[in-house]
């Protein structure tokens, strides 16, 4: 078979399998919003009404809510989880024994399961016999007392750690693998000609990974802004709804309340927001060559 | 390098200690509680005399551990048997041809990725409510082929790509077919890649939770969801969510390990060279 029918039809698997499970469900989900649908109701979808399923949705106060949470979460998770895995990795670049310790472990907790991984940090913030809330309280006295799951300042902060917990190894990972690519000599020229190891790590070897940071904080931003399983099995999006992230509300009014039509509302609403980060950030940040060879 | 003082080698020593425990310890409470009779799971001591009943009760009823296990492996096999063949054609077109919206097509197998879980489950969940499809293995493979094949495609052009287009080329000479290149020449070649990008999407599907929790009730669920069954209304059964815990990580943490030295190209490898 010649090559120029070749080249589409290898396609075609692919491309099928990624039309049918996302493309449509979008499509689909678009549909909905436009109708009123509850399922507890009606098992097949109803009048259409417009917009009427996003105007409710903005008039919520779950929605803002959520959005709030949403973007606690993500600022912080995103900032800290990029902070700590650079400063690791900058770490880790020397040979030694701690560092080969070390970085045997790196792929272990992002191999571990989100919902277990929510489940098991659940069982250590207990109030009563939580070993990491005992841990805490105990380095930390004025903490000793916090029920941390029940107060939500706390429970966000126990969210972001779990989270942090199961990134940073990763991305300490992706940051070596950057910083392997830096020429030696670059650094040591910097150094003979006298500046501070601080002055070198900042302005010769960061900037040549550059490419790999953007990377990583799109990567992390995303999955942070998707962030659902450990919503629920940590926090269960409480004390209230303190912990609750968009793509838990979204999931709470389809699969809890049943309400299709504005779960699919705002579940557009959710997309449009990862979609307009995401161009905003391959306009802005990303190395143009990044985006796709 | 410079010399350094003993004072900063002994402080980043600590550091590193400090990281090192900070990613093994939950991972090792979590296993050793497993271990536990459930009147040590309350006490924060290491010392406890530890059992292996854990791991004999979660396998009967009302748990059905093993339900669990299989539910999981079955969606993960087929998954992947449909995802990763699918996935090595298209990386190879991607890697070897030009064609028009090439780079369209390709930003837009990425840019699904940015559309979350609880939109795609959505239509899903209706669709297989109406055609039966709720509660069953079936369902899972399908909505799991969603995260897993982008990430394939984009893994495996990365891998593919490395290889020199001259041994396309000189099979061609010898009259192999594009297909016979693909499965002789360029996936042996690109092996180590073929197997990395297998593993992530093990791993990926092996964990995955929010479909699962929502399309399965009780004939199809997965060890991921199986978890949640622990809560009761007696409470948390610590030690029985742990045991499952180790049968959920065990696994995935085995792939890890055995592709650990190039996990680090994995989710970046298209992406920055």
């Amino acid at each position: 078979m010649p090559d120029r029918i070749m080249r589409y039809l290898l396609l075609v698997p692919a491309l099928v399998i990624v039309l049918g499970t996302t493309l449509w469900p979008l499509g689909s989900a678009i549909a909905t919003s436009f109708r009123n649908w509850r399922l507890k109701r009606s098992p097949v979808p109803q009048g259409w009404v417009g917009l009427d399923n996003y105007a409710f949705a903005f008039e919520e106060p779950e929605f803002w809510n959520a959005l709030k949470v949403t973007a606690v979460f993500v600022t912080l998770d995103v900032v800290i989880a990029v902070a700590v895995s650079l400063g690791l990795a900058l770490l880790l670049r020397r040979a030694g024994v701690l560092q080969s310790l070390t970085r045997a472990v790196l792929i272990l907790p992002f191999a571990m399961s989100p919902a277990l991984i929510g489940v098991s940090f659940r069982f250590m913030f207990n109030g009563e016999y939580g070993v990491l809330a005992k841990g805490i309280g105990w380095l930390v006295p004025p903490l000793a007392d916090v029920i941390w799951l029940a107060s939500p300042g706390y429970a966000m902060a126990a969210l972001i750690l779990s989270d942090v917990w199961h990134w940073f190894p990763y991305l300490t990972l992706i940051f070596l693998g950057g910083l392997a690519a830096v020429p030696v000599e670059t650094e040591e020229a910097a150094l003979i000609d006298g500046a501070t190891p601080w002055q070198t790590t900042l302005l010769v070897v960061l900037p040549q990974i550059k490419g790999v940071i953007a990377v990583a904080l799109l990567l992390k931003t995303i999955f942070a802004l998707k962030m659902f399983d450990s919503v629920q099995t940590l926090t269960g999006a409480g004390p209230g709804i303190t912990t609750q992230t968009l793509a838990h509300y979204v999931y709470t009014i389809g699969f809890v309340h049943y309400d299709m039509g504005h779960a699919s509302a705002l579940a557009i609403v959710l997309t449009a927001i990862l979609v307009g980060i995401g161009i905003v950030y391959t306009r802005l940040v990303m190395p143009p060559k990044a985006v796709a060879r | 390098m410079t010399a350094r003082s003993p004072l900063a080698t002994a402080l980043q020593s600590a550091v590193l200690l400090l990281f090192f425990g900070m990613i093994v310890f939950p991972i090792a409470w979590m296993m050793l509680t497993a271990f536990k009779l459930p009147r040590d799971v309350y006490q924060l001591q290491l010392g406890f005399s530890p059992t292996v009943q854990n791991f004999g009760i979660v396998f009967e009823a009302p748990w059905n551990i093993g339900l669990r296990i299989v539910n999981s492996m079955i969606v993960a096999f087929f998954t992947l048997a449909i995802a990763i063949p699918a996935a090595i054609l298209s990386a190879y077109s991607f890697s070897r041809f030009e064609f028009t919206f090439k780079r369209g097509l390709f930003f837009l197998m990425l840019a699904t990725q940015f559309i979350p879980a609880v939109v795609i489950i959505l239509p899903f969940y209706l669709m297989f409510r109406d055609l039966g499809l709720l509660d069953t293995r079936t369902g899972l493979v399908i909505v799991n082929l969603a995260i897993v094949t982008p990430f394939a495609v984009w893994m495996l052009k990365g891998y593919f790509d490395a290889v020199p287009i001259e041994c396309d080329e000189a099979a061609l000479i010898d009259g192999a077919s594009r297909l016979a290149i693909i499965t002789r020449v360029i996936v042996p070649m690109a092996l180590p890649g073929v197997i990395v990008a297998s593993v992530f999407c093990f791993i990926l599907t092996w964990n995955e939770f929010i479909f699962a929790l929502i399309l399965t009730r009780d004939k199809a669920v997965t060890l991921q969801v199986g978890l949640v069954s622990f809560r009761t209304e007696r409470g948390d059964l610590w030690e029985l969510m742990a045991a499952a815990g180790v049968f959920i990580t065990v696994p995935a943490f085995i792939a890890a390990v055995a592709i650990q030295k190039h996990f680090e190209a994995g989710l970046t490898g298209g992406a920055v060279k």
